[in-house]
């Protein structure tokens, strides 16, 4: 009896050790490129916030639905006055180093971001931060110079990534080595390789994450992650290019699932340049463009935008009937206009981004059918931001805006000549800058609505369109969610079979 | 002078003025261009090849993660490339026009027409997707490299091959070969003992050449089979402007590739007592 029940127990604790061991839960995810630094404060890189957004937390991050709700901070409280926002910190919150966290983390991080020496392309947005008090361990009361409604986004955006204050003081290495709360540690990166992130058993949501590790594999070749896939070497990849979806499609093992970007694909025509001051030309120039047939060439399909905000925000309005494809009234509107048949127009394209170039062939045909000369000067990323975007250095460009969590993200400065399109409207720059210093979803909405209705009507870009993201993934593998605006990467629910 | 700005790619499209500013003050970028660079040689020549912008991390760090497996596969593809064609180069002299010949030649063009990316890409194909014998991606072992030096090897060996028959009919109608013929040797002896010894020096410096150039990083094949090897740590540092990273490259392969001639003709001295006497 007593041999018996030995040898029960010994069985069932080796179930249970195998089943353990079978159980560990692993996914294997393409990621297309490796990021550079693993420093939130110090890189304005997508790559480095879709990896961090795993081992970090935020006080505030974005739901599913892209509403703020509270991470690290229980809640928040902001003062009638607007200057006064307090924050409640969630309790037994432990660092991946076992710090726990406290009221000190916060500041030292904000302090940090704000410190000239870090070097953030960030810190301006912490600049309404004038003070930052810890009344206890679990307060944080920050007092702001001016009301600032755009605040509250940047704090659940990845550059608000909250760090030790023990490890900042060391002057800790975050750049190789990130120590966050998140619901994963970093525990490997073979720079160009892999990075490995192993489970945080002690993060603060219950039950989660439910992997026990993410290898993120750095394949460039697209081919291969496709191969992968298909094969069962590579269980998601989120940049699935619309060429390759027949192929996955076909395979028994994988689904592909399309969810429209954040992006604002347009093509910024440049203000200051005669004849392009003349809003009449800009018009004639986007009745000249058929928006859907680019988007469907070029990007695979999409939903056009008559205005500058990306099509799933909920500040988006509708204004694509302004100026539909005509190409008959482009051609009536350029002679009104009085364009001189040989001013050659240069379009800068980016070469990096092959759906940008091939979307700026299709605009040259277009634009040459209603008697437009334009010329294609293609150019590397490096030269695209210093000439084009920050010396306004052209006539045409192709680009994509990526959305924002909040609306001032996007808008903020249009209507300036700060703004790469050098487009002078005072009274959209005046809407725009109220709207950043106004509480509430509707009083902002009804500013936003007369701001995007005045840059819809002036055209200083050609509106194309937001397009579609293919995210192509194993079937046995649930709930791989991307965040909504931020298009990081969210593990924590995310399970396999 | 290349345009770009490191601080502009850094910061992204979206950051303020003063930020940017910042970050080029943290960078040193704000310096005149001279002061930037005789900075740079000075700190050279006390072995400090300084940080990398983008990431923050010794330039002379990112190069050595970076070169075990550079050197691995370079040595791989290079040793490949003299195994198979100083047996087809030579074999094809001393039988011109036989089967065996035709048979060099043939994989010599094709060997050379075949860009190595595409035969990757194929090897990739039969060998990792329909026969999984080797990894699709990822680094880390032996298996990882067998393809792409596979890959690098053939087109190198397309070359050495020519070069081997070419050089190897030039030194057997040379006069030594008719006197060694006359002494008695056996075709054997004069072919392998005298001619191959010669035959060999110039495809020796060419080899050598060609080591030098893989060790500087194959962009391509690295890319098809996600190594992370030199040349996509340069490519970006380019494409980025991180400029102590770009110079820290050039020295580095410049170093490399002096060291590999200079290997080689020590090399040059064990394979011709002619040399060695001089």
């Amino acid at each position: 009896m007593k041999k018996s029940l030995f040898i029960t127990l010994a069985v069932a604790m080796s179930v249970m050790l195998l089943t353990g061991i079978a159980g560990a839960k692993e996914l294997n995810f393409a990621l297309s490129g490796s990021p550079d630094s693993l420093d939130p404060h110090k890189t304005s890189g997508t790559l480095t916030f879709q990896t961090l957004k795993s081992v970090y937390d935020t006080l505030a991050e974005p739901d599913q639905t892209g509403k703020i709700v509270p991470a690290l901070a229980e809640k928040w409280d902001i003062s009638a006055d607007g200057l006064t926002w307090t924050f409640t910190l969630r309790k037994g919150v432990v660092f991946h180093n076992n710090d726990k966290l406290t009221s000190q983390d916060v500041k030292a991080t904000f302090e940090r971001i704000q410190n000239k020496e870090t070097g953030s392309p960030n810190a301006n947005e912490f600049a309404p931060i004038t003070s930052i008090e810890t009344p206890d361990d679990t307060t944080v009361v920050l007092t702001l110079s001016a009301p600032s409604a755009p605040l509250l986004g940047t704090l659940a955006s990845g550059w608000g990534a909250i760090l030790p204050q023990s490890l900042i003081a060391s002057n800790h290495d975050f750049a190789a080595e990130p120590v966050g709360t998140g619901p994963f540690k970093m525990t490997q990166w073979i720079r160009d390789g892999k990075i490995v992130l192993e489970k945080n058993k002690n993060y603060w949501m219950k039950g989660l994450p439910k992997l026990d590790k993410v290898t993120m594999h750095i394949i460039p070749e697209r081919a291969v992650q496709v191969q992968g896939l298909i094969s069962g070497q590579v269980d998601v990849s989120y940049l699935v290019d619309h060429e390759d979806e027949p192929l996955l499609n076909s395979s028994p093992d994988v689904e592909v699932n399309k969810v429209l970007t954040s992006l604002i694909l347009v093509m910024p025509m440049n203000c200051s340049r005669p004849p392009l001051d003349n809003p009449k030309v800009r018009q004639a120039i986007t009745h000249a463009i058929d928006k859907q047939k680019v988007l469907d060439v070029a990007h695979g399909g999409g939903k056009p935008i008559g205005t500058f905000m990306d099509y799933g925000n909920a500040y988006y309005k509708d204004f694509t009937d302004l100026y539909p494809y005509d190409p008959a009234k482009a051609k009536k509107l350029l002679a009104e206009a009085g364009v001189d048949k040989d001013r050659e127009f240069e379009m800068f394209l980016p070469q990096n981004y092959p759906p940008h170039v091939k979307a700026g062939e299709i605009y040259q045909a277009m634009l040459t059918k209603v008697g437009l000369n334009v010329k294609i000067k293609l150019v590397d990323w490096s030269t695209w931001i210093g000439d084009v975007y920050k010396k306004a250095k052209y006539d045409f460009t192709v680009i994509g805006h990526t959305g924002k969590l909040d609306p001032n993200g996007t808008l903020a400065n249009y209507g300036t000549v700060k703004r790469y399109v050098r487009w002078d409207n005072p009274k959209a720059a005046e809407l725009i800058a109220t709207a950043a210093k106004t509480d509430g979803f509707e009083n902002r909405k009804k500013l936003y609505d007369q701001a995007l209705q005045i840059m819809a009507e002036e055209a200083p870009f050609m509106y194309l369109g937001s397009s579609y993201r293919r995210i192509g993934t194993r079937k046995n593998v649930s709930d791989f969610r991307m965040t909504p605006s931020l298009d990081t990467f969210d593990f924590r629910w995310t399970d396999v079979k | 002078m290349i345009p770009g700005d490191p601080a502009l790619t850094i910061a992204g499209v979206d950051a303020a003025e003063s930020d940017i500013q910042a970050i080029r003050a943290k960078l040193g970028t704000d310096k005149p261009m001279l002061n930037q660079y005789l900075e740079w040689i000075w700190d050279v020549f006390r072995f400090d090849f300084g940080t990398s912008l983008t990431s923050g991390r010794p330039v002379s760090d990112l190069i050595m993660e970076r070169f075990p497996l550079t050197l691995t596969l370079a040595v791989l593809g290079i040793l490949l490339s003299i195994v198979i064609a100083i047996p087809l180069g030579v074999i094809s002299a001393v039988r011109r026009w036989s089967f065996w010949d035709y048979l060099g030649m043939l994989f010599s063009q094709a060997g050379m027409a075949i860009p190595s990316f595409w035969l990757g890409i194929l090897l990739l194909m039969l060998l990792s997707i329909k026969y999984r014998v080797f990894p699709l991606f990822g680094s880390g072992s032996i298996n990882h490299l067998i393809l792409p030096s596979i890959s690098l090897g053939i087109a190198r060996a397309a070359v050495l091959l020519r070069l081997t028959r070419a050089s190897m009919v030039e030194e057997l109608s040379k006069e030594y070969v008719i006197t060694a013929r006359a002494k008695g040797l056996t075709e054997r002896m004069v072919n392998y003992k005298h001619a191959l010894r010669n035959a060999l020096l110039p495809v020796i410096t060419i080899a050598g050449i060609q080591l030098g150039y893989m060790l500087g990083g194959a962009i391509i094949i690295e890319q098809v089979f996600s190594l992370p090897g030199l040349g996509r740590l340069f490519l970006f540092a380019v494409y980025q402007r991180d400029f102590p990273l770009i110079q820290g490259g050039v020295v580095f392969v410049a170093f490399v590739f002096s060291f590999i001639n200079f290997a080689v003709d020590i090399l040059y001295s064990v394979l011709n007592p002619k040399i060695r006497i001089s």
